[in-house]
Parts: structure tokens; sequence; C-alpha cells
């Protein structure tokens, strides 16, 4: 049949050239450097094949505020940053994931999501409710007491009981929205420690999302956890290492990180990044790393921080090289946890650069792994309010000026329509000899929201390869990304089988 | 008078004025090497009146005679934080009055003589690591 296949795809392929050649003849503009380009895309697609196999591993790269003009930019940016052209620049994940579909972010509650409910729906398969995690429909936001009977079973925890590996890796703090998503069921996304816990909480007993991670019930628990948010895991009575100005949040004696090195002897914890260095997946069984008190730095700001960061792509590859010991497989979430905070700044820089080093730990990863395989899913949980606006000629820096406004004064071609960037009742700012290519430039915003900019509601992208992969075309619901990946390795009935002891 | 000795006599007409001449700017990004290593210029311009170039966070409480200087907007973003977190490059700006404060969102520039160090306020028990003292602002 597979012959049968390539015999057909031949086929098609030779047709397509000869009528492309054929096509020199009467189409006046087939020698254009654009119509030859467009046409070896033809070719490409032409060749490309599903995949049907059963997925034995799953990564899934969730980039969080990853809106399509988010891409673009990046794309942009990160050509020209190479001294190439930017606007028909690829980014990684772009051509290593080919097949593609528009999700729709929408939550039960809200046109706009946050990141809680949309992390659900992406590893849970189901839609919920602004500001909680791991619950469905049925939960009362902030309420423990609606806990019960609203808790979802992750596709993490099918892995686990299905005897699969499983790892996180976040810039964000791992008990911030998306990673936690995969482990934690909470009615307030802000439990992450205990000192959060509304009084409710406490008396019927619900957990903050630190100590669920530590407690998680599922299989044997994460390979690998690694990102920021140390400090949700340690004491008030205990300083941090990597400044001692700054202690522990927690108020409950519980020292998680203490308690996690209890647990077995092949484990391995890091707070910097020479201790990251140090691990060697080969001899380590599980591994924890917290590089930051509170959400690890931007992309921009990594060489400067205390104790060093690995970068993103980094962090990818020695989860896949722990992960890859399990001969049944593994299950990988990748957050680009960031590019959501820059935006919430109103910084389009820190958000592109964060944007690229997501891009760089595609590749990296990609290049380790047999993608006839493993299911490679990139998407981002919600949009944001940022726009490439004008008519900047081609080439103009992305982060550059577009041109003059009805004002006089001149503007830049990415902005937001809400944020720190909007003055209050005040005219906007003259940009005249201003260098809007520095990092730290906020870019104007229409309506001042000066505590943050704030999501948006358009769709995003999915991109995919691998087995499945083609399954993500036309716009979808944003829950679609777990079912996928559940049919594609067949997580549910195994788990069953293997609860039944099968 | 040729070329060469106009410009040698501007030279030396300038040179009071140059001692006087707007203070040096310092960048937020030219404070640290790495974690609180200062870099050798903020070293170097210790004692000195710098300007910087930043947002002035939400005062701490009203008729206070500092702020704080961020990079950045001092924002907490509803879907990020759960509580206020400092970044770490924050400036103390001691002025020599009440602070009458701007929009945490309004450029500002200060000037002030900069010093760094671990230092205690006695008043408000704010820990600061850099710091400018005598400080004015102006919007930009």
């Amino acid at each position: 049949m597979q012959k049968i296949l390539k015999t057909l795809m031949l086929g098609t392929s030779l047709t397509a050239v000869t009528g492309a050649a054929m096509a020199e003849g009467l189409v006046q503009q087939a020698g254009d450097s654009y119509y030859v380009a467009a046409q070896a895309q033809l070719m490409q697609k032409l060749s490309d094949q599903p995949n049907t196999r059963r997925a034995k591993n799953v990564i899934l790269f969730v980039v969080d505020g990853l809106s399509v003009p988010t891409i673009t930019a990046s794309r942009i940016h990160e050509g020209q940053l190479r001294g190439v052209d930017g606007e028909s620049n690829v980014l990684s994940f772009e051509a290593l994931l080919p097949y593609t579909a528009l999700s729709k972010t929408y939550t039960h509650d809200s046109q706009v999501a946050d990141s809680a409910p949309t992390a659900t729906a992406l590893v849970s398969g189901v839609k919920s409710v602004n500001g909680t995690i791991g619950v469905t429909q049925a939960i009362k936001l902030e309420n423990c007491a609606s806990q019960k009977g609203a808790e979802v079973t992750t596709i993490f925890e099918l892995a686990e009981q299905a005897g699969l590996s499983t790892g996180i890796v976040s810039t964000a703090r791992i008990t911030h929205a998306t990673p936690a998503a995969t482990y934690a069921k909470v009615a307030g996304r802000d439990w992450e420690n205990n000192s959060n816990l509304p009084e409710e909480a406490v008396q019927n007993g619900c957990k903050d999302i630190a100590a669920q991670l530590i407690d998680w019930p599922a299989g044997d628990g994460f390979e690998v956890v690694m990102g920021g948010g140390r400090g949700n895991f340690m004491l008030e009575s205990q300083a941090d290492p990597e400044d001692e100005t700054k202690m522990g949040a927690r108020t409950d004696g519980r020292d998680l990180v203490a308690e996690w090195l209890a647990k077995g002897n092949d484990r391995v914890f890091a707070w910097n990044k020479e201790g990251f260095d140090a691990i060697d997946p080969a001899k380590s069984g599980k591994v924890f790393a917290l590089f930051n008190r509170s959400h690890m730095q931007y992309e921009a700001d990594r060489a400067k921080d205390a104790g060093g960061e690995p970068s993103l792509a980094e962090m990818s590859v020695k989860a896949l090289d722990v992960l890859a010991k399990n001969e049944d497989g593994f299950l990988l979430m990748v957050e680009g946890g960031r590019v959501d905070h820059a935006h919430h700044a109103g910084n389009a820089a820190r958000a592109l650069t964060d944007t690229i080093a997501v891009a760089e730990a595609v590749k990296a990863v990609s290049e380790k792994v047999d993608l006839d395989e493993t299911l490679i899913i990139l998407t981002a949980d919600h949009s944001h309010v940022f726009s490439i606006a004008g008519y900047p000629t081609r080439n103009n820096p992305i982060l550059g000026i577009a041109g003059t406004a009805d004002d006089n004064k001149p503007y830049t071609t990415l902005g937001y329509q809400n944020g720190p960037g909007a003055k209050v009742d005040a005219p906007r700012a003259d940009l005249t000899g201003v260098d809007t290519t520095d990092i730290d430039f906020l870019q104007q915003a229409l309506v001042p929201l000066g505590e943050s900019e704030t999501h948006a509601g358009d769709d995003v992208a999915i991109f995919a390869q691998g087995p499945w992969a083609h399954l993500f075309h036309g716009v979808v619901e944003q829950n679609l990304v777990y079912h996928v990946m559940d049919h594609a390795t067949g997580l549910s009935t195994r788990a069953a089988l293997a609860a039944a002891g099968k | 008078m040729d070329r060469r000795s106009f410009l040698a006599a501007m030279a030396a007409a300038s040179l009071p004025l140059r001692a006087q001449a707007a203070p040096e700017t310092l960048k937020f990004r030219d404070l640290y090497l790495r974690g609180r290593t200062l870099t050798e210029r903020a070293i170097g311009l210790a004692g000195q009146e710098v300007q910087m170039i930043g947002y002035m966070a939400p005062p701490l409480k009203p008729e206070i005679s500092f702020f704080v200087l961020t990079k950045l907007p001092m924002s907490t973003c509803p879907f990020c934080e759960t509580e206020a977190q400092w970044p770490d490059d924050i400036v103390l700006a001691l002025t020599d009055g009440p602070v009458d404060p701007v929009r945490y969102t309004d450029l500002i520039r200060a000037t002030g003589t900069f010093e760094a160090g671990f230092e205690t306020d006695a008043e408000t028990g704010f820990l600061s690591f850099v710091r400018l003292r005598g400080t004015r602002f102006e919007k930009l």
C-alpha cells in the first residue's frame, strides 16, 4: 500500500512538474523569482504524506501569548538580526512543523482567555472557566468546595499511568498556569504556594499548586521539571540561594525541594547554570531545576542572571535526553512562558527575542528526535492586542518607524491596542530622535491600561509534525489538541489497560 | 582667524560650560554586569551626578521623600503575578522633599548623585542596593 501511495505521489509530482514546464510557455511570469519559489513550495507540499503510525513520543510547545502577528514580527526580526531578508525569512517551527490549523481560544465563560483554562484545554481536552486550572466548566472561580467532581484527568497523568516518562519545562514559574495545568487542580490560578490560599480553600482542604506538584500521585511522578518559581517551594525562613535578601514563600513548614529529594536516590536538583551543566542525563533518573525565585529571565536579559540560567533550547535538549531513556516513550511540555509577559509590559523587543528562543528550542529538539515516531506540536494559549501596521518599506527594521501620522509625529510599525504605552488624556509622544529599536522601548498604545496590556480574542496558530499531525487543519477548537495527542498515542486506552493490570 | 584657530577658541570658550554640563547618562542595562555585580562604568560613577531614564513606581504612601525608579513600568499583570514582584534592577531615588508623583507609565528623566551598596531606610525599612540622592526629575 505504501508503495502504491508513493507511486501515486510520484505520478502527481511528475504531472505537476510537466504542467509547470508547460506553463513556462504560456504564463508570462513563470520565470519570476516569486513564481519559481512558490512552485518549489508546491512540490514540497505534494510530497507530504500523512503519518498514521502510533506516536511513541509527544512534545507540546506552548508559547504563551504567541499571536500570529508575534510570529510574523519575530520571523522578520530573526532574519534582520542575521542580516538576511526578514520578510521571507522562516522560523524553525514554520519549516519543521508544516501541518497547521487555527485554534479558537475562547473559554467557557469568556471571549478572551487567560492562560489557565486554555492550558487545561490543551492538556485535558475541555474548555473551562477563566482563572481556573485542571477543572471543568462545573467549577466556581476561587471556590475550593466546587472542585469536588470538577477535576480533570490530564494527558500527563494518562502518560504516567501508561508507563511513559513525563516532563515539563518552562521559562515562567513552574507553578504558573501553563505548566501547572499538567498536574494541578485549583479553582484559583493564583494559589501557587500555601500563603496564597484563601481561608475557604484552607478550610475545605484544597492544596496549593507547588504542593500539588510534589505530591502528584500520577505514576512515579515527573522525570523532568525545569523552570522558575523557586520561592513557592521554599520556606519563608529560607534565604534564596541567588539573592540572600529574598526569602521563600511557604508558611506551612514544608520544604518542598527537600521533600522531593527525599523520595529517591537517583534525583538531582539544580538552581543555577553550573548545577544544570553538571546534570548527567544518563545517570539522573529525575531532574528538578528551579533557576529563579520567580520567573526565569527574559532571553534578552539571561546573560546577566546572578546564578546563570540555561536557554530554553538547552533545557529542552537536556529534558529530552532524560526522558528518551524510556523505551515506552515520553510526553514533554515546553513552555516559552515570557512572550506573554513582555507583551503585557508593552515591550515588543523582548516578546520577539523570547519567541526566537522558542524557535531555537524547536530546532534543537527536532534534530534529536525521530519525527516518524514523535508528534511535535507548537501552539499558543491566547493572542495579544499586538499589531504590525503602516506601510513600512521592505527591509525596514521591524522595531523601527513605519511613517508619519496626521499629528506630524513618527509612529512605529509595531504597536498595541492597549497597555502601558498609552498616555492618559495627553497627546501622543513625539518619537522624533527616539531609538525605537532599543530593547527597553515600549511601543505606543491607544487605550491606557497601565497595569498590563491585555490578551486578545483572535485565533492562534497550531503547527505540527509527526504521527497524526495532519489532523491539524482548518479552524479547530483549542481543546482538540488534547484529543489529537490522545488519538496519536492511544494513551487513554493504554492507561485504562494499565490500571486494569493488563 | 583660520578654521583651526576658530575651533580652538570655541573649545576653550566651552570649557567652563563643560564643567557644568549635563550629568552622565546611566542606562539601566549599564548598572550590572551579572547579578549584583556592578559594571565598571557604574562603579566609576559612584558619588557623581547621573541621569537615568525610567518610570516612577507608584509611591508606597503619600508625602514621602523618595520614589522607586524602574526600567519598565511597575505593572502587575492580573494574569501573571500573585503579588507585586519587584524586579532586580530597581533604583531608589531619594528626594529633598515630598515627591509629587507622576503616573507610573510616564517616562521620566531622574537626576541625582549615584551611590551603591546595601542600605536600609530607617523609616520605611526599605532595603536598597542602588540609589540616586538629591533626586530631581522631569517628565519626558
